[in-house]
């Protein structure tokens, strides 16, 4: 094998490392079901589809036994613990399959008291990364094809899960790509990334994908939903659209956990993250917090407090 | 003698209809991916990758404005909209999933109730499609009904030749006119040998079956087990060729505004959802199988067509990763 | 049903002539067309309905409640619940509707010609069978006996109360008026009960007889087997039928029971017909 070979085969992971974080998990959860510790295991479940996968609230051990973990495994499972899905909260304790960015999002709601943490088990994963949007989902996770969150990734390990599954393979360094984009974009003038915005956001369709996948946005009634007032219009024109996402990075600021589902599933391609990740730029600045795995008060922009400081009001 | 145009031909077709003054759309690059855009010039058409919407917004947009209203003089006017200024528009390069989208949605938008809005445009739309020359493991057209070749829905169809260039059948009047319009771009050929069609991994479906099983399961543990993880958005809806429902709001303000339909989708949670409070549809099984069963029984009960074309845009959409061709070959099993 | 090019989605103006409150929050509004031309020449049949416009709010769905043999003015009443209800009901006298329709189905009244009548009616229910009641008064010697059962939570709940008053007037009409158990003030004339139990102790005969019921859909559940009980059969009793809408007329796909779209299909269904139907609704 050629030098470029080998750089190009240590530039992308293993599915020796991802099979063998499928068996953890396996045997993991046929354990905890058959032992009767939790009611169901949220997990992933191969689709028909060649490298993808789907998330699953599994009760059985048969069913447990068919688990995976992959580069396809993209989905952020607490979800499926929120007040969205009544269903699955009801059923007791619960054990979860986690990713770091997975963590973080399990943190926050946490912390905002949608879940209680004694009410799960959370079986982290030491991952190496998962397929980006429109990547050719190929059998070894590479530079082309892994997503742009995995590139910076700071929690490959799930600090606070109850297990940890998998050993981490050797990590190549992609190229940060959303750390550029951002940069890129904080350089351009006010009336360049206006121009930048309103373009993706006319495109916006309001599928509200973006919404229904974020853990965080679990209003019972969305604002933007409303009519009495109509707050944002809801109509897909460029004006409600941008007042749309705009309202949501806002509601989301200082929440916010980083898993770029949003970004990921939106069928129209709009860098989601971006926003996110510079409003969370902004609130590490201003108040010096930022979302984690550890469980935090709410954020600065969910809570008053007395000594808030007020200089800013002249 | 089969009618042939080459590659070059094609592209000079669209320079010439664009000099024309028709709205000439079809595949174009956009950002990250390619979308059914007006075109510009010939050398703006992509004939490489499925669009990533379907091309059913020609004929039914995401949002349009049906009335305006406004107050002269305390007298409410009403103005309607003035559909003779729709252009006459040519879709050019729409594979059968897309070109057969017209042709079955047609049929709900003339029931009795005559929707001018589409069916105007539908008037003023040629529709020039394309056979399919690469299938990825989401396609499933095959499957119900059509084929990368199928001509349903096309004015004028083409079709890759081996070596280059496409033969071209008039399908209706209209490609035929478009054809006679444009003689000089096309010629005869001995032979012409289309490329081979990409086989797709689904075996055909048995559409009556499916739809007699759906007939007698409106109950049925199926629709939990396959809609549990079903977030409720609209993704899946939103790019289909064939889904249609729309919402009707009022923008603006009683002394000036504007009345507009616009997309909506059967997966919201609040789409059935009644003044009173109560929603017949109120958890997210019975929305999904509003889904299926529309697409695959209510649609053909009432106008004999299954209200899906096998794009498979759903399924790459949908976030997370609900597979409805596998949810038609489950049911097909059983 | 439809001219060419016509845009179907563009409403008739209408003036509001008159408002009644019903209750303290059910509305009637009297409206006449400002057109001259649809003045003339617009008619409907009972159990229709059509999209009234608040301009700037929106369209809402409600029947056509005045009689169709009224000519000159139609009728709609309804309750202040949403975004375009409330609207509508911050119009004054002299303001102006959007009317869209005549929409849907109607009520067989022909296949009616030589029967009894028996309307059940609960709350604001009352309104889509009103239409039909009067169509009936006012052709009256084509039916034999009509006995209508109407009920509400409380006495002020009660709409049309001005008509009810007529019809217990009437000696060709038996009117049978009831409230929930507590509902009743000291003065009230009427029964206290829930309109299925007034209606088997009521018991009118089922014998050459066409129920008619428009309600909640907890009244219909309790309902109609008090209605099989009386002898009563599936194709012998009517109802209509509420769904979200939007167009109304069978595009936006919004109101669709299983495969019955309840704009097109119906409003209007027998009994028989809503057995039949996928059960969501």
């Amino acid at each position: 094998m050629n030098s470029k070979a080998e750089k190009i085969k240590a530039a992308s992971i293993d599915p020796a490392y991802y099979q063998a974080v499928t068996d953890s998990i396996r045997l993991a959860a046929v354990k905890l079901l058959e032992a009767g510790s939790v009611s169901a295991v949220i997990g992933y479940l191969p689709g028909r589809r060649t490298g993808t996968a789907s998330p699953a609230v599994v009760t059985d051990p048969e069913q447990a036994a068919k688990l995976i973990f992959s580069p396809a495994c993209v989905n952020n499972l607490s979800l499926y613990l929120t007040k969205a899905k009544k269903g699955v909260l009801k059923k007791g304790r619960i054990a979860i399959v986690a990713k770091g960015c997975d963590m973080r999002a399990l943190a926050g709601l946490i912390g905002e008291s949608q879940i209680k943490r004694d009410d799960l088990v959370i079986i982290g994963v030491a991952c190496a990364g998962v397929y980006g949007r429109c990547s050719d989902r190929p059998a070894r996770l590479d530079e082309e094809s892994i997503a742009r969150k995995c590139r910076e990734c700071s929690v490959h390990l799930p600090e606070g899960a109850d297990l940890v599954l998998g050993t981490l393979p050797e990590l190549p360094e992609p190229d940060p790509s959303e750390a550029r984009e951002l940069a890129r974009i904080e350089a351009m003038t006010a009336a360049e990334r206006w121009a930048f915005w309103k373009e993706h956001f006319s495109r916006c369709i309001r599928c509200l994908a973006c919404r229904q996948v974020c853990p965080f946005c679990y209003c019972e009634q969305c604002l933007c939903d409303k009519n009495r007032p109509q707050a944002v219009e809801q109509s897909p024109r460029p004006a409600g659209n941008t007042a749309w996402h705009l309202v949501r990075a806002m509601h989301l600021a200082g929440r916010c956990g980083g898993c770029a589902e949003c970004e990921r599933v939106c069928p129209m391609d709009i860098p989601l993250n971006l926003l996110n990740r510079r409003m969370a730029k902004e609130l590490k600045e201003l108040y010096d917090y930022e979302a984690g795995l550890v469980p935090q008060e709410k954020g600065p922009l969910n809570q008053y407090k007395e000594d808030d400081d007020q200089s800013f009001i002249k | 003698m089969p009618q042939i145009i080459t590659e070059e031909n094609l592209r000079k077709l669209v320079d010439l209809l664009v000099k024309e003054k028709k709205l000439v759309v079809g595949p174009k690059k956009s950002g990250s991916m390619v979308l059914y855009e007006p075109l510009g010039t010939g050398s703006e058409l992509n004939l490489d990758t499925l669009p990533r919407r379907s091309s059913k917004e020609l004929y039914f947009p995401v949002c349009e404005e049906i009335l305006r209203f406004r107050k002269e003089g305390g007298v409410v006017q009403v103005d309607d909209v003035d559909r003779s200024r729709f252009p006459e528009t040519v879709l050019i390069g729409a594979p059968p999933c897309d070109a057969a989208s017209p042709s079955i949605l047609d049929a709900v938008f003339s029931w009795d109730y005559h929707d001018e809005f589409y069916l105007e445009r539908r008037k003023k739309g040629t529709i020039i499609g394309i056979a399919c020359t690469k299938c990825d493991d989401a396609c499933f057209c095959s499957a119900v009904g059509l084929a990368p070749d199928a001509q349903q829905g096309s004015d004028l169809f083409l079709t890759p030749l081996k070596g280059g260039g496409f033969s071209c059948s008039a399908v209706t009047e209209k490609g035929e006119k478009l054809v006679a319009a444009h003689a000089p771009l096309f010629s005869e050929a001995a032979s012409a040998e289309p490329v081979e069609f990409p086989a797709q991994g689904m075996e055909k479906l048995d559409l009556v079956m499916i739809k007699q099983w759906l007939s007698g399961h409106f109950e049925d543990p199926l629709w939990e087990s396959i809609s549990d993880i079903c977030i409720g958005c609209g993704a899946c809806a939103f790019i289909c060729p064939a889904c249609h429902c729309f919402d009707i709001n009022d923008e603006g303000s009683p002394d000036n505004g504007v009345r507009r339909k616009h997309w909506d989708a059967c997966g919201f949670s609040k789409f059935t959802n009644h003044a009173s409070g109560h929603n017949p549809r109120d958890v997210q099984n019975k929305r999904y199988r509003n889904r299926i069963m529309h697409k695959f029984k209510y649609y053909d009960d009432k106008f004999g067509k299954t209200l899906c074309t096998g794009c498979g845009r759903c399924v790459r959409a949908c976030p997370v990763g609900i597979d409805i061709a596998e949810i038609l070959n489950t049911i097909n099993g059983k | 049903m439809c001219q060419p090019n016509k845009n179907i989605y563009l409403p008739n103006l209408a003036t509001i002539e008159a408002i009644v409150d019903e209750t303290p929050d059910v509305r009637t509004l009297r409206l006449v067309f400002q057109d001259e031309a649809v003045r003339d020449s617009f008619s409907f049949r009972a159990g229709q309905f059509a999209e009234y416009s608040a301009f700037g709010s929106g369209e809402s769905t409600f029947c056509i409640a005045s009689p169709p043999t009224r000519k000159g003015y139609i009728e709609c009443c309804f309750r202040g619940v949403g975004r375009v209800t409330e609207a509508l009901r911050g119009l004054e006298v002299g303001d102006t509707v959007g009317v869209r329709g005549p929409y849907g189905n109607s009520f067989p009244i022909e296949e009616f010609f030589g029967k009894s009548l028996v309307f059940i009616a609960g709350g604001i229910a009352l309104p889509p069978l009103r239409t039909v009641i009067w169509n009936c008064l006012d052709l009256r010697d084509k039916f034999k006996d009509i006995t209508i059962v109407y009920g509400a939570r409380s006495e002020s709940d009660l709409v049309y109360k001005r008509e009810l008053a007529e019809w217990a007037e009437r000696d060709d009409v038996r009117l049978v008026k009831c409230v929930d158990p507590g509902g009743a003030g000291p003065d009230f004339d009427g029964k206290v009960g829930f309109v299925p139990t007034v209606l088997e102790e009521a018991a009118p005969s089922a014998e050459n007889t066409i129920a008619l019921v428009c309600g909640p859909p907890i009244m219909i559940k309790f309902t109609l087997p008090v209605l099989e009980r009386l002898g009563f059969g599936d194709d012998s009793i009517y109802t209509t039928l509420e769904n979200r809408m939007k167009c109304g007329v069978g595009k936006c796909g919004r109101c669709n029971v299983g495969n019955v779209y309840v704009c097109k299909d119906g409003p209007v269904f027998t009994a028989r017909e809503v057995k039949a139907m996928s059960q969501e609704f």
